[in-house]
């Protein structure tokens, strides 16, 4: 029983870890870059190459900008479909929610503004039709930062790791979903499997064979961030469990909408607009007056996110949250004012206990934290994923390339070839992209959609050269696309920092004297990432080049056992 | 004490507390020493010292942090310790005598 059991559990560890692995590697890898997202959106703008800056004044430098902003043109269009008769000209549009967000990392304040539709929606049961815009600025002159410069880091890498940017009807949230819920199986099955997790805890043997080597470093890093991996699987599912279990407007909808009425009621602020125009009170006094009560409750802070709700009307209100810099948890301590007088509405009282572990699970996962030993371990534990499900891929094809090639299969070759795809053609599709960002012309239109195109081209190129290159897997050898990989990424690595230096100044040397680790940090990274990729690629060729001896001894010695 | 000394001194007390742990392992002994020796001497006192070293760090962690936070750092401080104590066995294991001189001789 328990040896069926066993098998049983293998068979699903093993299979489901190869088919989602491949997911699951983009998920730990990007997840990883995105603790550092801001920095990474410093190197790729060098224009915001400065410190980070506090909220700026609202009255003075925000709504005038809040004014001009117009609905973005997908988010317009995209609204036209869903309405009945022709929308107001974009430009006419008026703005009726505005936010501000910042963080203790962020030179720049991204600005979003939501714009109710006056059209009836097609669809009889949605209220309302919105369209969204945004830009970036400057907080210390208001200066706009082009929408054509991608923000590689928060923009685009971050997105990735939950979205894959597939967002036809959600599917990417939902295989990233059914990863992360295949991730905490393969926990569980995979410390079944393990006969010696406490004795092999500490065990890893790099001169034995590769298959025994690669299970070594598959074990160790499964097991020693074992708490990590399950937290980080487990609050990714939590942060979108409105998207897989979406009781809130189906199952529940009525007590969903009965709950939104009570919170109104509850908290004094009005869900809809009274339809009467009313003026703005000066908003700055009320962050004064926000940043005086958090004071007073002993958490003195700066202000995170700030927002008009309902702005220009009767029913119009002010929100202040301060930035959690300090906490876990992503509360805010929200403070919320009346937007025509400035009278105060309403604190937000402490949240209750399952909220409290609520915001614990999502905070722990996205960080707003002031910690920087905390964020290294963060990638630290992301890279120990990534090597997991690496060293996954590796043992799967050894255990198997011997008797493959013995049958005359082929599949193993396309399994390793996937592998490459996803490890060092992930790696190599990333550093093209940092290239290609100190490449292209710094004002070509739409400069962001041509960096992303050059990632998945980059991607896409990996993978055909992996394919091309894989044959000798089913052979029982190394498949030579994983050197050749790695020397491009050395090569890519070096390059980055260099066109860094070349197109902004900012050499390694400059960034570190003068302590801008954002800059720093990142060129430091890809060199070691260069000089890792250069050792790993000299060792492929060792063994490339010992493989064949090796399996003759080999063959030798069973002839040996044989006779 | 500065917050960052608090948590360099955890992440020390808990690597030399990982190393201690591995040490009470015979393969792991035997690695350091340099040869096959038989059983570990001094066993319990390791063990003792390995318990005590990650003890420590957690409460360094939480004098540093608030403990929503401090409980988070202190896990990986493990995680990381026990990758570094692993990598060291790997390919430096002499670099763990210190932790325990009567190995030396």
């Amino acid at each position: 029983m328990l040896s069926s059991f066993r098998l049983s559990m293998t068979w699903l560890h093993t299979w489901f870890g190869l088919v989602l692995g491949y997911v699951l590697m983009v998920c730990f890898f990007f997840g990883s870059l995105s603790v550092f997202d801001r920095e990474i959106d410093r190197w790729a703008i060098p224009e915001t190459r400065y410190d980070p800056q506090p909220m700026p004044s609202f009255d003075t430098l925000l709504l005038p900008i809040f004014r001009s902003i117009q609905p973005r043109e997908q988010s317009y269009a995209r609204a036209q479909q869903r309405v009945v008769g022709p929308l107001p000209p974009r430009e006419q549009m008026v703005a009726n929610d505005f936010g501000a967000y910042t963080t203790h990392r962020d030179p720049v304040l991204g600005m979003f503004a939501t714009f109710d539709v006056p059209n009836r929606p097609k669809d009889a049961s949605v209220d309302h039709v919105h369209a969204f815009g945004s830009v970036t600025i400057d907080p210390r002159s208001g200066a706009l930062i082009s929408n054509d410069k991608l923000k590689i880091g928060s923009g685009f890498f971050y997105p990735l790791h939950y979205s894959l940017h597939l967002y036809w009807k959600n599917l990417g949230y939902w295989i990233v979903g059914l990863a992360a819920l295949m991730m905490l199986a393969a926990l569980v099955t995979g410390a079944i499997m393990h006969r010696k997790i406490f004795r092999e805890f500490f065990t890893f043997r790099p001169n034995k064979q590769t298959q025994r080597s690669a299970l070594d470093l598959h074990n160790l890093t499964g097991v020693v961030a074992l708490p990590f991996h399950f937290f980080f699987a487990f609050t990714g599912l939590v942060i979108f469990a409105g998207i897989y279990l979406p009781v809130g407007g189906t199952m529940f909808k009525a007590q969903s909408e009965a709950h939104e009425k009570l919170e109104e009621a509850e908290s004094g602020l009005p869900h809809e607009p009274a339809g009467i125009a009313a003026p703005l009170a000066s908003v700055d006094a009320m962050v004064v007056e926000a940043q005086r009560r958090w004071a007073a409750r002993g958490m003195p802070g700066e202000v995170g996110f700030l927002g008009v709700t309902h702005a220009g009307d009767a029913n119009g209100y002010v929100s202040v949250y301060r930035a959690g810099t300090d906490r876990v948890t992503l509360t805010g301590e929200g403070i919320h004012f009346r937007a025509s007088t400035g009278e105060l509405l309403r604190e937000n009282p402490p949240a209750s206990v399952i909220g409290g572990i609520d915001d614990w699970l999502t905070g722990l996962h996205l960080q707003h934290f002031r910690h920087w030993l905390l964020r290294w371990f963060y990638v630290l534990g992301g890279l120990a994923g990534c090597v997991c499900i690496a060293t996954g891929f590796i043992f799967f094809v050894e255990k198997r390339k011997r008797q493959h090639a013995k049958a005359g299969g082929s599949g193993i070759r396309w399994v390793d070839a996937m592998a490459t795809t996803t490890v060092t053609g992930m790696l190599i599709a990333t550093a093209t992209m940092l290239v290609a960002n100190r490449l292209l012309p710094d004002q070509l239109p739409q400069r962001g959609d041509w960096e992303q195109r050059v990632f998945w081209l980059a991607w896409f190129l990996a993978f055909l050269h992996a394919g091309w290159r894989s044959a000798p897997v089913a052979q029982a050898r190394i498949s030579p696309a994983w050197r050749e990989q790695c020397y491009a990424l050395a090569a890519l690595c070096v390059a980055a920092p260099t066109l860094n230096w070349v197109t902004t100044g900012d050499h390694p040397l400059k960034t570190i004297a003068e302590g801008y680790w954002p800059v720093a940090g990142l060129d430091l990274v890809l060199l070691l990432a260069a000089a890792l990729a250069a050792t790993a690629a000299r060792r492929l060729r060792r063994n490339e080049r010992s493989v064949p001896v090796a399996s003759a001894r080999a063959r030798a010695a069973m002839e040996t056992v044989n006779a | 004490m500065p917050e960052s000394l608090l948590l360099v001194a955890a992440c020390l007390c808990s690597l030399s507390g990982m190393a201690w742990l591995a040490l009470t392992m015979k393969v792991h002994w035997q690695q350091v020493r340099g040869d096959v020796a038989g059983d570990v001497p001094g066993q319990r006192l390791l063990r003792g010292l390995g318990v005590a070293g990650l003890a420590g760090s957690l409460l360094l962690c939480l004098r540093a942090d608030h403990p929503s936070m401090a409980v988070l750092v202190w896990v990986m401080t493990l995680a990381a310790s026990a990758l570094t104590v692993a990598f060291v066995l790997s390919f430096r294991p002499r670099w763990l005598v210190w932790l325990a001189p009567w190995a030396r001789d």
